[in-house]
């Protein structure tokens, strides 16, 4: 591991076997987790498109219902911009408008805000699967945050409250 | 140890990364601001086990949470002209319990009770940032 987040992932991939003290390194070092990440000991056979055919289709359904709050936010007042929060301009130099909670760290994950915000990180824990199977889940990316308040969008002052999950 | 579920809100298309509506009624905050409860249920997300890979398998999945913030009595103050970013609060202790399903799996987890996790960082309070931070 050579301290670039990414290059930690990679290496986690290449193993299907770590030890306890990797996975300890690997859980601590990994970046770009989700919400909740989900860790298992032995290899599972995850849903996989080797050639790549029909992932983006794949995505695309996967994500509609999740992404609906905001998809009618921005179909509102439209004729203006639409509804929906913009993102931090800025970060766009981290290549996905995103970033790690910490000291210093703009809180927000919305743009033109104005409220209520609250952020944590490096959430950690253990839980059970409808197996019995104990997994523990977590990295220190795993992260959540809200914004409520004021925000603007559409050309006009707006009131929402939205989660970083 | 193997990353075999990843879930979360899917970028949206204007790049609002992970971000997704809160409903009326989820969120609960003192009226002190000093302690906050952020719980959703049935949240539609998506799994993506190899995360963060590019063109990744993608499944829906559902997510539910509860989320606490507490702050402690350490203040925090930053303030970025140049990010256009101002945030005075405190550092707070977070604590996060989650159930998971991918019905697509037959796969559903629960995590243990929400006194059980822990969460590295943390901060609560109120910010102004972009056209704000010059008014």
């Amino acid at each position: 591991m050579n301290g670039d987040p990414r290059n930690i992932k990679r290496d986690a991939w290449r193993s299907w076997s770590f030890e306890r003290r990797d996975f300890l390194l690997a859980g601590l070092g990994m970046a770009a987790a989700g919400a909740a990440t989900l860790w298992l000991a032995d290899p599972v056979t995850a849903a996989t498109d080797i050639t790549g055919t029909g992932l983006t289709q794949e995505f695309e359904t996967a994500a509609k219902p999740a992404l609906a709050g905001l998809t009618a936010l921005a179909a509102e007042d439209v004729q203006n911009g639409g509804a929906a929060p913009f993102p931090i301009p800025w970060l766009d130099k981290n290549g996905s408008f995103n970033q790690a909670p910490g000291a210093d760290q703009e809180p927000s994950n919305i743009f033109h805000f104005k409220g209520r915000v609250a952020r944590a990180n490096g959430f950690t824990g253990m839980g059970t699967d409808n197996r019995g199977r104990r997994i523990p889940f977590g990295t220190i990316t795993t992260d959540y945050s809200f914004m409520q308040g004021e925000y603007w969008a559409g050309r006009t002052e707006r009131r929402g409250a939205f989660t970083h999950t | 140890m193997n990353q075999f579920h990843d879930i979360h809100t899917p970028i949206a298309p204007n790049n609002l990364y992970w971000v997704t509506v809160i409903p009326q009624g989820a969120l609960t905050v003192s009226a002190d601001g000093r302690r906050a409860t952020l719980a959703m249920r049935d949240v539609p997300v998506v799994d993506q086990p190899r995360w963060p890979a590019r063109d990744t398998p993608t499944v829906p999945a559902r997510l539910s949470f509860r989320v606490e913030w507490v702050a402690t009595e350490e203040p925090v103050t930053y303030d970025d002209p140049l990010r256009q970013f101002r945030f005075t609060g405190w550092r707070a202790s977070a604590r996060l319990e989650a159930q998971v399903e991918v019905p697509s799996e037959g796969f559903r987890w629960q995590s243990d009770p929400l006194n059980t996790s822990s969460a590295s960082f943390g901060i609560i309070g109120e910010e102004v940032n972009g056209r704000y931070f010059q008014l």
